[in-house]
């Protein structure tokens, strides 16, 4: 296994609000890495700062052993793709050029035969094939998310950056999704997947392993059922649970109980 | 439905260079004397070569070139109240056209071009603070649609001092050439320009995936399909800018082509920029040879100048075409 992606001490802030501090972890190949956190935890910026959309403030990233900063856009997006949490367009254009705009690093002039044949193999292999020529903008917020991580994959990338690609999903989507993610990574050598998810039973299922982010800093890095604890969970999502552990047929679960009632000393 | 118009338009052209006040040829006869199969004599010749192409040749490129840079412009700033006079390179152009008519002060001494060169000079001014301006990481499109505002006020407000102290026969030439003709342009000029649309033009094509990314999902998801917005943005806006003080510089000002002709293209092929960037040039192509044909004809001998027609007739076709789009929505 070689090293797709090294953040070593990343720190962020919003002027006087230190939203990422002392962030290092390492991704290498065939992996997928789950973000868990509560809201505002920096799961988004974690990312933004990954795919160089917000800069950080201090710390370096390596990027299949180049520096991020020494990298183009273009470079960069050959390394990297990226689906937002949302997209909310009135730009009116097919699915199959959605999902081509994921080949805009690798066109010049002209798009190649070779483009289109996998635009439409990704289309196929996300079943969206149905929806290739329907305008984007008169799509379903989910269908919408589908197809920006159709573009995601189309772009052929080495590191899929996603940003809770399952939030506008069905419960059977959200399973299809995440499997066909981990197919992706599985299948090839050069392949990994950094999720951001609010679902920690989507994360137990399908990440080999979790980044569980608390006020901004990174709390637990290991497999998830190393990570999920029960005083994790509590720790960072302020719910009681219990842990249902991993079957020969059933993936682990975390049953959440109730909220954990502040004390007046703790407020 | 881009080949039709073209060729609507090329139909038109040739019709257009048959009709005007001082001869009418009819449009098979100057089909045959435009190839060859009829030897026309003198003067028709020199009506349709002399007289007409020059002014045609320049609403068809004109036409194109300032659609062109509008479809561009409304993508790289997200705003389809855009058009190519917002950034203020119309009114540098207008501040230059000043200074040579009431001042005399100009570039270049050659006395036929003291007008056409200073507008393109104080144009390219504007354009120089667009390109100063992207260099500033930070600037967003709101930020230039602002400058072009504080650039108009300012050009503006020099423009009426001049004018305040001006003669009539100076004032009369300055809204004459603030009306936007297409009397003025010579033959060389028009060439030029056809030359300098032919150069950019392929440029502004390429660019329409860059546009189509920013304007799926903005910055954000510009930058993850490896295209930098802020260079982006910066670029078309200073292509467009030269596109627009090349047309302007001969023709004075002409604004209402590339407001519309991208309007009109989103109605006939959508808002893919990969379709709507040569469709608005064709369909700006056609709007300019229109009012102007109908300038030349309708008062005939008078000519009533295209940036005057181009309003009266495309504003309320425009109209038109919005509110028909509306009810069908409705």
């Amino acid at each position: 296994m070689s090293q797709l992606l090294s953040v070593n001490d990343l720190n962020f802030s919003w002027g006087r609000n230190e939203v990422l501090t002392g962030i290092t972890f390492n991704i290498e190949s065939n992996e997928v890495v789950a973000i868990l956190g509560v809201n505002g935890a920096g799961k988004s910026t974690l990312i933004k700062c990954i795919n160089r959309i917000l800069k950080m403030d201090s710390g370096s990233v390596q990027v299949c052993s180049s520096n991020l900063a020494s990298l183009s856009l273009i470079e960069l997006s050959r390394h990297m793709s990226y689906v937002p949490q949302t997209v909310r367009t009135s730009f009116s254009i097919d699915v199959f050029d959605v999902v081509l705009l994921g080949r805009r690093p690798h066109i010049s002039w002209r798009v190649s035969p070779r483009d289109q044949t996998i635009v439409s193999e990704t289309l196929r292999f996300l079943s969206l094939e149905d929806f290739a020529f329907r305008r984007f903008d008169q799509l379903s917020g989910g269908e919408r998310q589908r197809v920006i991580v159709a573009k995601a994959v189309a772009q052929d990338s080495n590191l899929l950056l996603m940003d809770e690609p399952t939030s506008d999903l069905d419960l059977k989507n959200q399973i299809t999704t995440m499997k066909k993610i981990s197919k992706i990574v599985s299948k090839s050598h050069e392949k990994s997947a950094l999720i951001a998810i609010h679902d920690i039973n989507i994360a137990a299922r399908f990440a080999d392993r979790i980044l569980l982010l608390h006020d901004g800093k990174i709390i637990a890095n290991g497999a998830p059922q190393e990570v999920l604890t029960i005083e994790n969970v509590a720790l960072v999502f302020g719910v009681s649970s219990h842990i249902v552990p991993s079957t020969t047929t059933q993936p682990m679960r975390i049953v959440i109980e109730d909220e954990i009632k502040e004390t007046e000393e703790e407020k | 439905m881009i080949l039709m118009i073209s060729l609507a338009t090329l139909l038109f052209a040739v019709y257009s260079m048959g009709t005007g006040s001082s001869s009418n040829l009819g449009f098979w006869t100057t089909v045959k004397i435009i190839l060859g199969l009829e030897e026309g004599t003198e003067i028709q010749l020199a009506i349709i070569w002399d007289i007409r192409f020059p002014r045609i040749l320049m609403a068809i490129v004109g036409g194109a070139a300032l659609a062109t840079a509008g479809a561009l412009m409304q993508g790289a700033l997200g705003n389809p109240l855009v058009s190519p006079l917002t950034l203020g390179v119309a009114s540098g152009a207008a501040l230059g056209a000043a200074l040579a008519i009431v001042v005399g002060w100009s570039v270049i001494d050659n006395h036929d071009l003291t007008i056409v060169a200073n507008a393109f000079l104080f144009s390219l001014i504007v354009v120089f603070i667009i390109i100063q301006l992207g260099k500033y990481r930070s600037i967003s499109a709101e930020s230039y649609i602002l400058v072009g505002i504080a650039i108009t006020f300012i050009t503006g407000a020099i423009v009426s001092t001049l004018q305040y102290f001006a003669t009539d026969a100076q004032l009369s030439a300055l809204a004459h050439w603030s009306f936007g003709s297409l009397s003025r342009p010579t033959i060389e000029n028009a060439v030029f320009v056809t030359m300098s649309l032919l150069f950019l033009m392929p440029t502004a094509l390429k660019w329409s995936w860059d546009l189509n990314a920013l304007s799926m999902g903005g910055d954000d998801f510009a930058i993850s399909t490896g295209v930098d917005p802020v260079r982006v943005r910066k670029n078309i806006l200073v292509l467009s800018a030269l596109m627009t003080s090349i047309v302007i510089a001969f023709t004075g000002l002409i604004g209402f082509v590339g407001l519309a002709a991208p309007h009109m293209s989103r109605l006939f092929v959508g808002t893919d920029f990969r379709k709507l960037i040569p469709c608005s040039a064709v369909i700006g192509s056609m709007l300019m040879l229109f009012a102007d044909t109908i300038g030349r004809n309708l008062f005939a001998p008078i000519v009533i100048p295209v940036g005057i027609m181009l309003s009266v007739i495309g504003g309320p076709f425009f109209l038109y075409l919005l509110l028909k789009r509306q009810g069908v929505r409705g």
